[in-house]
Formats: C-alpha cells, sequence, structure tokens
C-alpha cells in the first residue's frame, strides 16, 4: 500500500516537474520575445521617426490637411509620432505573438498563422483609410477655394459634401478590405449612394431650381451675365 | 523645340549661318490677324534695319486654321522664313496641361520661346524680336520700339509698355509691378505679351535657365521672362506700345487660375533668386523708348459691389486656410476689413503688402498645396482691387497712378519683414 503511494507520489512529482521544465524554456522564450520585441519595436520607431523628419512628413501631411484633421478629431500628437508609435506597437505585437506561439499551446496554435495572413489586410487598409482621408481633404479644399473664387453661396456646403462623399467611400473600401460583412457594407453603400443621388436629384429639381438655373446660366451664356469687363492682367 | 529638331529648321533656312535678327511668331489658330501682323513686322524691319540679314520663324502650337499657310502667303519669296510646329495636335496632344494655356492664347508658349531662343543662339543673332500674332493694333511702330534699343543701344531686353484703360490690369499694378520692384529694385511695369525684344546674348542666357521644363514652365512664360532679365543683371528697358488691342480666345479664362499663374512664377522665382533679392533696396528707374502716353480713358465697368462680395465670402469660407498662410496680426487686420460697409471698403496698404509677403512665405514653406495657396489669394485680391476702385474713382486718371506708386514704395519699405522672416521663419 504504502509502496503505491510512494510511486503514485513520485510519478505525480516527476511528471510536474517534467512539464515545469518542459514549460520553463517556453516561458523563457516568451519572456525573450517580449523583451526582444520592446527593443525592436523602439528601434523601429526611433528610425522611422528620424526617416519621417528628414522627408519633412509632417509639413507635407499638413499641405495636405491631415493635420488639421487629425487635430479636428482631439489628436494633440504630430502624425510622425503616430506613425512612430503605431510601428512599435505592430513589432512588439508581432514579437509577441511569436513568444505565445513559443508556448505551443493547443488554444493558440493557429493563432499566429492566422494573424500573419490578415496582416497584408490590415495594412492595405491603413494605408488605404490614410489615402482616402488624404484626398477628401485635398479634394474638399480644392472644392472650397474654386466655388468661393466662383462666389457660389453654398461653397461650404459643396465642399462638406464631397469630404463626406469621398471618406465614406473609403470607409466602404476599407470595411471590404478588412472582409468586414463584406456583403452589408456593399448594400448599404448602394443604397446610400444611390439614396444621395435621388435626394440631390429631388432637391436641385424642386427646391433648388433657381440655383441650377443660375448657374447654368454663367456657365452657358457668361455674355449675358453682368461681370466685370476689365482685364486683370 | 530641342537641339534635336535643329535640322529639320536648318533645311528650311537654307544656306543661311548667320542673322543679324530673328523674328518670332508664336501661333494658335490665329489665320484672321496674323496677316496684318506680318506686313507690319516686314515694313518694320525695313524701317529699323533695311539692311539687317533677318529670320522670320513661326512656332505654330498646331492650330487647324491654316494660320502658317497664312503666314506663308504674307511674306515674300525672298523673305527667309521657318516654320516649326512646336505642339502637334493643339491642346490635345502632349503632355500639355491647362495650366500652361496662359492668357496669350497660344498653349505651349514656353516651347515657341525655347524654339526661338534655340535657332536665334545657333544662327548668332544679334537681336530677337517676339510678336504675338493675335494682334489687332500692331503697327510697324512696334518693331522700332523693341529692335531699336537693342540693336542701337545694346540694351538686353525691351519689355512692352501699353497704353491701358484705368482698372485695366490691376493684377499686374496691385502684385506683380509691386513685389517685382520691390524685390529685384528696377522700375519695369511687368506688362506682359504683346510684343518684346532680346539680345541674342540673353536669348542664350535663356537657354541655360532651368525653367523650361517642371514647376517654373508650368506657370507660364510671359513671368519670368522679365524676372530673370532684371534678375540677373540685364540691360533692360520698356518701350511703349501704345494700345493693346487682341483677340483674345480665352475670354472664360477664371481669374483664380491666372492670378496663380502670374503669382507663381514670381514666387517660384524668389527661390530661384534668394540670393539676388536679399540684398536689394530701394529701387532705381529703367530707360524707356518710343512716345510716352497719358493714363487710359476709365476704360470696361467695374463692379465693385461684387468684388467686395467675393473678398467677404473669402472671409467667412476661407479662414481656415488663410490661419494656416497669414500671420496672426495680418489676419487681424483682414478680420477688421469684413465689419466695413461695401462703400466705406479700404483695404489699407501696409496691410496689403503684409498679406502678399505672408503668402511668399508660406509658398516658400509649402504651409499649403502650392496651387491651392495661391488660388485662396483671389477673395484678398479681390479686396484690394474694390479698395483701390473706390480710392480713386472720383479723381482723375493721375490718382491711380499715384496710388500703384504709393503701394509700390510700401511694398519697398516693408521689404525687411519678408527677408527676415525669409531664412528664419
Amino acid at each position: 500500500m504504502s509502496t503505491m503511494w510512494q510511486e503514485a507520489m513520485l510519478e505525480a512529482f516527476r511528471e510536474t516537474t517534467l512539464r515545469i521544465a518542459h514549460f520553463l524554456p517556453k516561458l523563457l522564450a516568451l519572456l525573450t520575445f517580449l523583451a526582444l520585441g520592446l527593443a525592436a519595436g523602439w528601434l523601429i520607431k526611433v528610425l522611422l521617426l528620424r526617416l519621417l523628419r528628414a522627408f519633412r512628413f509632417d509639413a507635407l501631411c499638413e499641405r495636405f490637411g491631415l493635420g488639421p484633421s487629425l487635430a479636428k478629431a482631439g489628436t494633440k500628437q504630430s502624425i510622425s509620432h503616430l506613425v512612430g508609435r503605431l510601428s512599435f506597437w505592430l513589432v512588439f505585437l508581432l514579437f509577441a505573438l511569436m513568444g505565445i506561439d513559443a508556448l505551443d499551446l493547443t488554444a493558440t496554435a493557429n493563432m499566429m498563422s492566422g494573424i500573419i495572413d490578415f496582416l497584408p489586410h490590415t495594412l492595405a487598409a491603413v494605408l488605404l483609410l490614410l489615402f482616402g482621408v488624404l484626398l477628401a481633404n485635398f479634394i474638399a479644399e480644392a472644392a472650397l477655394i474654386a466655388t468661393v473664387n466662383a462666389q457660389i453661396q453654398e461653397a461650404r456646403i459643396i465642399s462638406s459634401f464631397i469630404r463626406w462623399g469621398v471618406l465614406i467611400f473609403t470607409a466602404a473600401m476599407v470595411l471590404t478590405q478588412l472582409g468586414i460583412a463584406k456583403e452589408i457594407i456593399v448594400a448599404a453603400f448602394s443604397i446610400m449612394f444611390g439614396g444621395v443621388m435621388l435626394a440631390l436629384a429631388i432637391a436641385i429639381g424642386l427646391g433648388g431650381q433657381s440655383i441650377a438655373k443660375d448657374v447654368l446660366e454663367q456657365r452657358l451664356h457668361r455674355g449675358n451675365v453682368k461681370q466685370d469687363e476689365m482685364s486683370h492682367i | 523645340m530641342t537641339k534635336t529638331d535643329w535640322p529639320q529648321v536648318r533645311q528650311q533656312v537654307g544656306d543661311i549661318e548667320k542673322i543679324e535678327v530673328l523674328v518670332g511668331i508664336p501661333t494658335f489658330n490665329d489665320a484672321g490677324t496674323v496677316g496684318p501682323v506680318v506686313k507690319a513686322v516686314k515694313a518694320g524691319i525695313s524701317k529699323v534695319c533695311p539692311r539687317a540679314s533677318v529670320l522670320v520663324v513661326n512656332a505654330d502650337a498646331g492650330s487647324q486654321d491654316g494660320t502658317p499657310e497664312t503666314i506663308k502667303h504674307a511674306m515674300e519669296p525672298d523673305t527667309p522664313t521657318a516654320f516649326v510646329r512646336h505642339l502637334e495636335g493643339g491642346l490635345l496632344s502632349g503632355p500639355i496641361s491647362l495650366q500652361a494655356f496662359s492668357e496669350s492664347g497660344v498653349p505651349g508658349r514656353e516651347l515657341a520661346f525655347r524654339a526661338f531662343f534655340t535657332i536665334a543662339e545657333d544662327l548668332q543673332a544679334k537681336a530677337c524680336v517676339v510678336v504675338d500674332a493675335n494682334l489687332q493694333s500692331f503697327t510697324s511702330d512696334w518693331m522700332e520700339a523693341l529692335l531699336h534699343p537693342v540693336i542701337e543701344k545694346g540694351v538686353d531686353y525691351v519689355a512692352p509698355l501699353f497704353r491701358r484703360a484705368r482698372y485695366e490690369g490691376t493684377l499686374t499694378n496691385c502684385i506683380i509691378y509691386p513685389l517685382s520692384r520691390a524685390l529685384y529694385g528696377k522700375q519695369m511695369r511687368y506688362q506682359s505679351g504683346g510684343g518684346y525684344g532680346f539680345s541674342g546674348k540673353l536669348a542664350s542666357l535663356y537657354m541655360t535657365k532651368n525653367v523650361w521644363e517642371g514647376e517654373g514652365a508650368r506657370y507660364g512664360i510671359d513671368s519670368w521672362l522679365t524676372t530673370v532679365a532684371v534678375a540677373e543683371g540685364c540691360e533692360v528697358s520698356q518701350g511703349f506700345l501704345g494700345t493693346r488691342i487682341q483677340d483674345v480666345k480665352l475670354t472664360g479664362m477664371e481669374l483664380s487660375v491666372v492670378l496663380a499663374q502670374r503669382v507663381g512664377a514670381l514666387f517660384h522665382l524668389m527661390e530661384v533668386y534668394q540670393e539676388v533679392w536679399e540684398g536689394r533696396m530701394g529701387s532705381s528707374p529703367v530707360p524707356q523708348f518710343g512716345f510716352p502716353y497719358e493714363p487710359g480713358p476709365v476704360g470696361g465697368a467695374v463692379n465693385v459691389e461684387r468684388m467686395v462680395r467675393g473678398f467677404q465670402q473669402g472671409l467667412r469660407d476661407l479662414l481656415p486656410i488663410w490661419e494656416i498662410i497669414l500671420a496672426p496680426e495680418t489676419l487681424a487686420g483682414i478680420l477688421a476689413l469684413g465689419l466695413l460697409e461695401a462703400e466705406e471698403f479700404r483695404f489699407p496698404e501696409a496691410l496689403w503688402v503684409q498679406t502678399i509677403y505672408d503668402f511668399a512665405l508660406a509658398y516658400h514653406e509649402k504651409a499649403l498645396h502650392r496651387e491651392h495657396l495661391l488660388k485662396s489669394l483671389t477673395p484678398l485680391y479681390l479686396g484690394q482691387t474694390a479698395s483701390l476702385v473706390l480710392g480713386t474713382r472720383e479723381g482723375p486718371p493721375e490718382d491711380v497712378e499715384r496710388a500703384i506708386e504709393t503701394l509700390c514704395r510700401t511694398f519697398e519699405s516693408m521689404k525687411p519683414y519678408l527677408t527676415q522672416r525669409w531664412r528664419f521663419p
């Protein structure tokens, strides 16, 4: 009886020691990966910040209106700092995932490959979002200046409409890229776009007849509209 | 035209190795007006330099109305003439944007000038005259005013000076002329188009400048012809040409586009000639040839209320953009103008000068996309023009000239505002 008890005790102890002996290197690997992730993330962040500063990335974003857009959204940091922070966390996440993979847990067995497969889509979505915001700001600003110079009183409304149109289109593309509710997004976007166009047609047809008439008259019969006859050159 | 196209021109000019005068005529669908211009050119040459060897060069941008053929008919067979087609198919061909469609009405105008200067350099021309083909008021006297100073007085560059109606050319008078005068120290009116006279030396100098492609070319050639001549320290002068009546095809050209082209050219060259203008203070007059003219009549209708409305709308809608461009004290001054009634509207000279300098600085610092920056100046320019009209319309025509002179002096006296901020923003 006592022999059996002893054997059971020893077996359990051996098993546990063996498991710990197996797990400890994995834990050490995780900790090493985390430490490496911190160091690599910091290094990438510093290098990227220097590179962006050298190319005057913040000034470039300011020119295309991205800086003011983020400021409006409550972000106080410069865009290069934001990119730097994003790169740090991206690198750290990559190393952390490697560390988790090293633990060889059943629950996280397919997580790493899944995340790595999804990474290109995420990167494409981020780039798409960035490009979309830049484009929206640029086109909206150009439209605002052009409509103000043409002395169209609804300049700001037209500019906002263009900005939000491009942003909504971008959001739909980003969500489609990420594969989130693809069918719903496409359907919602189509319905919304069609709805907006219909609303515009009705608005111009019923409420904005005179504005449309004035604009068309100005465009097609410049000579009849009272304008300055002086040459500015 | 590039050096590789030279053999084609060579074939047309036969065994001519050297010429004294080159007459360049850039054209684009000008069959209706080019005939009398060519006849006046011939009459002018026989009056100014009857014994000189002359080559007439037509650079056509792909006319569809037989402009080169009209020139051929108008020229006598014994007058050497060369034809360069620098842009086949007009606007529809080549890497040319509407931006390059200057108010002259000739697309790719800089390519035509490049062709003239290339030929002038290769044939060692002593003088070069370029005249627009869409002129209805061109006479043989113009050739004398443009050619005589170059041949007889050793002048490098003759800019045109026209008799303008009272408020004609306000963009030139309120921005281009005062700013250029303050920067480069020469009292050149910077009126452009119509006709120019160049020495062979200056034609060669233009060929060495990197303005034919890229940003420089985008703004059109007329502005930088004068700026380069003045900034490079060439002998410059102005020729009185009388009234300019043009067959303008581009009446619908947006004011903001013209403004962006002309002011953009000036700002662009400020970067190129930073070392030159930083050291120049004050200004000196330049020699003038021909018969001087009194200020012109009142001219066409000026809708001041519309201009003030344009300014006020700009103040309401473009404020976020102006906040990026203008210094806080300049913006505060402009905001105060929004409270004025149309009849009381006056843009203080010092504030206008500060505004233009702030735009130049913002252009230099690339604070905003450059085309947006330049076009957002339009409402402010309308405000300044309205102010000029309201301040002088009750007085004699000389009042306008006096107002422009005062503005020029303010630009000169406030130049340190620009120079201090240019290097150390």
